[in-house]
């Protein structure tokens, strides 16, 4: 990690090349279980954005008076903090979405993203930086379960933050709200940026090569 | 002059896989006749729509992603006819559609094409359309009532299953009961049963063990009498599953003994969910429940000419 | 009749007389060309050295290529004549190898023989060197020098000696005319070796599809002491060693092992033929029968002179009655295709058959569709298309656990494939280049070995 990190860099890196949900997969089972609308995806999304700032600000701070024996607890007790927060800032002015994302609020403290970023990133960096990795990478979660909730509610319910769409005609796919059509939305969408990404990727590649 | 030089051997049998293919068409017509004769010219439109966009979206999959074109394998075509013959006859167009290209799109190609995928792409997209569209997928409506001995009755209810005392056995065997455009007729499925046999194309085990493993399994589970047992095989998509689907050989195990645990695990399944299950039918997630198993049969070690059985390393 | 057969296999033009039709019933005759060509690697190990020049006369069966140690047998001048060079020839293989051109002076004129007598009377220690001095190696196609076949390591046990005659390629036939016009031969020969080996079995194995040669074996093999006949199922690869083994004595051959670990002995009839010519009248091995058949004017049933080049072969069948695609030597299932028609006949080259264009034509492979025809076909109980796969990415070690070198390359499971994969050629591959990487180890090793010393 000797090279020098750019507060850009960081921030967007979180959004597509490490993509917490179609790159690194991680924090699969919010994904996969709340994505059923494109609000609960936008409000599991912020939820999580807002921890993750949060916890990882604070355990930069925190990085130096952590012993490292006994670092995993420590994380959660602060993330356990901001999701406490959270769960009753939720309770108190979002009482709907609250009731539709029911358990996996408290979940936030196992989320795997949060822990991740805390170990890998927040423990070894500056404050601001880790701020900017939590914005990104809560970014990038929040984009890709608002796409996954817009297109399984699109398709299994015909509308999308709640406006209709497809017109009353519409039947709709109910399988896609399941938990079996969250499976394979996740599934596609997943190939489908690292198809994107591989393209890219290569195309930059190729690009460096003839300047090279 | 100049000669070929190849390694042996210099040839083949005839049999391709173009030629099974086609034979498992022509054994699924005497089926598809049955139910185009029974549900009328609705139960054709469904048929050929499955087919056609099959086969179509096999093509179109094949151009976008620059494979060579194997439209002419007949494989897209018999994973369309099969589709088609495990839906009702009142299935809207645009359900038939959205089930073919997920069959062979998704189940089929996405995983690497012919030969690759792991489940049966028609039942897969039969169970899709099943939890998506419930109502479309289990309204069995005959469009030619007069044609069912029940009469009236049978329009209304959704498979024999439900209430299988309503048909007399023969009626079951003949495909005087509503159901699939498919599962209707055992008569015409044990002919195209016959055709394959006599083909090669399919050995006995699968077809035979997965319908008694069902009769024996109701029999045990169920506690029925033989007859309400041979009813339980005769009613749904028991027959048509076990012929033409549980049959495919990509997704069922190759070896014999492999092919033993197959058959009757999916006559287990069925029974278990027909008993204690919400759905009133289980051949499709029985199949497709033994298909994913599938690779893991194959595993078990054969035994090999000259090879004592592996001494475990102490 | 009571058969007895292996597990698995298949029947390859089965109900078309296994393309044996044209030439089964016509009898052997002999033909004797002009010019031979004799390759100096007629068998499995080290090559013959050549110890005649250009110009040189030669008898029948006069020595003209010394054997390079145990490994090896000699080679016999095939015809009287002036040796006309000694060249190199493409060889079947990889390379090329030496070879003496005889220009035949139809003199026919033998060189001294020396006869060991009667089987009876035979001394039994001569039995072996007799062989080895003949250049007999096993004519059913492996070319594996026979006294080295019958030379046992220590403390190894033999109790019964098989005799194929399964011959169960397709379009062959020169086994079966052997079995009907020397049956005598083959028993004398069978005996001399049980004489020699002290073995007191020696069971001769025919498919059922040749009631007629079961009927004369038996004829000849009576009141000879422990000498049977037993006929085995029409099914391929009937005559593959471990197969025969299977299936006349019910043992199998250990993985990786020898018949001789299953205390069996495998002879080719031919190869008992020339035991027998070797013994009794001291005659090396200088001719062959060999099936001429396909797409030729007139398929024979040829007794050939080791070296006949195939052009004149064809010429004696009346020529190529299309425009020849490939040329086989040996059946279809295993034979090996020559480059051209210049290529001279061998001491295992036990038919030639002629392919046209369309039958020559290479196939697509297309994706395996796990129909499981190859593995109900392979005879070893291998996952062929397991192995396919292991194949295509080179993993030459997954293919090593899937047994890939228990592969006999018989052939039946890319017989049988719809996909029409290259799965023998796929296994010949892998196992080339396992042995080839074993060998490299140990010579690695070897010299190791020798530094260190």
């Amino acid at each position: 990690m000797s090279e020098k990190k750019s507060v850009g860099t960081v921030f967007f890196n979180g959004i597509i090349p490490e993509n917490p949900t179609f790159r690194l997969v991680l924090g699969t089972c919010p994904t996969l279980a709340v994505t059923t609308s494109a609000l609960n995806g936008l409000g599991m999304g912020a939820a999580a954005t807002f921890v993750l700032v949060c916890s990882n600000i604070a355990i930069s701070l925190l990085r130096k008076f952590i012993p490292d024996q006994v670092r995993i607890p420590a994380f959660i007790v602060v993330i356990c903090t901001f999701v406490t927060m959270v769960q009753l800032l939720m309770k108190a002015f979002l009482p709907s979405l609250d009731e539709a994302l029911g358990i996996f609020i408290p979940l936030i403290v196992v989320n795997c993203i949060i822990l991740a970023r805390a170990e890998a990133f927040a423990s070894k960096n500056g404050p601001v930086l880790s701020a900017f990795d939590g914005l990104g990478m809560g970014c990038g979660f929040t984009l890709a379960l608002t796409l996954m909730g817009s297109i399984r509610e699109l398709i299994g319910n015909g509308s999308v933050f709640g406006f209709n769409l497809l017109g009353g005609s519409y039947e709709p796919m109910l399988l896609i709200v399941l938990a079996s059509g969250g499976f394979l939305t996740f599934g596609l969408l997943m190939g489908l940026v690292n198809l994107i990404v591989k393209k890219f990727e290569s195309k930059h590649a190729d690009k460096e090569g003839q300047a090279a | 002059m100049s000669l070929r030089i190849s390694t042996a051997p210099h040839m083949h049998n005839p049999l391709t896989t173009q030629r099974l293919m086609q034979y498992v068409f022509i054994a699924l017509l005497p089926t598809a006749a049955w139910g185009v004769y029974a549900f009328g010219f609705s139960a054709l439109l469904v048929l050929c729509v499955s087919m056609a966009s099959a086969v179509c979206a096999e093509f179109l999959w094949q151009k976008i992603a620059k494979q060579p074109v194997r439209v002419g394998d007949f494989s897209a075509l018999v994973t369309g006819l099969i589709l088609g013959l495990n839906l009702p006859a009142t299935a809207p167009w645009w359900m038939v559609i959205i089930g073919a290209f997920f069959a062979v799109i998704i189940v089929k190609q996405l995983f690497g094409g012919l030969g690759d995928n792991f489940l049966n792409p028609a039942l897969a997209a039969r169970a899709v359309l099943l939890a998506s569209w419930p109502v479309h997928m289990t309204a069995s409506a005959c469009v030619n009532p007069t044609f069912f001995q029940a009469g009236v009755d049978a329009v209304s209810t959704a498979t024999p299953l439900g209430a299988p005392a309503n048909y007399t056995l023969m009626q079951l065997f003949l495909g005087q009961a509503p159901g699939a455009i498919g599962e209707v007729s055992k008569a015409a499925i044990l002919i195209g049963l016959l055709f394959l046999l006599v083909t090669k194309v399919i050995s006995w085990r699968i077809p035979v063990l997965m319908t008694a493993s069902v009769f024996c399994c109701t029999m045990l589970i169920g506690g029925a009498t033989p007859e309400a047992a041979l009813a339980a095989v005769l009613s749904g998509g028991v027959l048509f599953g076990a012929v033409f689907m549980a049959t495919d050989y990509v997704t069922s195990p190759i070896t014999p003994w492999g092919q033993v645990i197959y058959a009757i695990g999916i006559g287990l399944i069925i029974t278990l969910i027909r008993q204690f299950g919400s759905y009133p039918e289980g051949v499709t997630y029985g199949i497709l429940l033994m298909n994913i198993a599938t690779p893991l049969i194959d595993r078990i070690p054969r035994k090999i000419y000259g090879v004592k059985k592996e001494a475990k390393k102490a | 009749m009571l058969t007895k057969t292996f597990k698995r296999g298949i029947h390859p033009l089965h109900g078309m007389h296994e393309g044996k039709g044209p030439t089964r019933d016509l009898e052997t005759r002999e033909y004797v060309s002009d010019t031979v060509v004799i390759s100096m690697a007629m068998n499995i190990g080290a090559p013959a050295k050549p110890c005649v020049k250009k110009g040189d006369h030669v008898d029948v069966g006069q020595v003209i290529g010394e054997a390079q140690g145990f490994m090896s047998v000699p080679v016999h001048a095939s015809v009287s004549g002036e040796v006309v060079t000694v060249d190199q020839i493409p060889s079947l293989g990889a390379g090329n190898v030496q070879a003496v051109t005889i220009k035949n002076d139809f003199a026919d004129s033998w060189v001294e023989l020396h006869p060991l007598g009667s089987v009876e009377q035979v001394d039994p220690k001569a039995v072996i060197p007799a062989i080895q001095a003949a250049g007999i190696t096993g004519m059913g196609g492996a070319s594996f020098p026979t006294h080295v076949k019958l030379t046992f390591k220590q403390g190894a046990t033999c109790d019964t000696i098989v005799v194929n005659g399964a011959e169960c390629e397709t379009h062959l036939t020169a086994d079966y005319r052997l079995m009907l016009e020397h049956s005598t031969r083959i028993v004398d020969g069978l005996r001399a070796v049980m004489r020699a080996l002290d073995v007191k079995t020696g069971i001769i194995g025919i498919e059922d599809n040749k009631p007629e040669a079961i009927e004369a074996m038996r004829k000849a093999a009576q009141g000879r002491d422990g000498v049977s006949v037993q006929p085995l199922k029409t099914k391929y690869p009937q005559g593959g060693e471990k197969q025969l083994i299977e299936a006349i004595t019910g043992r199998q051959v250990p993985s990786g092992g020898l018949p001789i670990d299953a205390h069996v002995v495998v002879l080719n009839v031919g190869t008992c033929a020339a035991i027998a010519d070797a013994v009794i009248d001291g005659k090396p091995l200088i001719n062959r029968i060999c099936t001429v058949t396909g797409c030729v004017r007139k398929p024979s049933n040829l007794l050939l002179r080791i070296g006949t080049i195939t052009e004149d072969i064809i010429g004696e069948c009346d020529g190529y009655s299309e425009t020849p695609g490939k040329v086989v030597f040996g059946g279809m299932m295993t034979g090996i295709c020559i480059p051209n028609d210049q290529m001279p006949i061998m001491k295992s080259t036990n038919g030639i058959v002629v392919l046209n264009e369309k039958q020559a034509r290479s196939k697509d492979e297309s994706p395996c569709i796990h129909c499981g025809r190859c593995v109900a076909a392979c005879p070893i109980g291998l996952n062929p298309y397991q192995i396919k796969v292991a194949a295509d990415k080179s993993d030459f070690a997954a293919a090593q656990k899937l047994h890939v070198m228990d592969c006999i390359l018989c052939g039946s499971c890319a017989y049988e494939c719809p996909s029409r994969r290259w799965l023998t050629p796929s296994f010949k591959y892998c196992k080339d280049h396992i042995t080839a990487e074993a060998k490299a180890k140990a010579a690695a090793a070897a010299a190791k070995g020798g530094a260190n010393k």
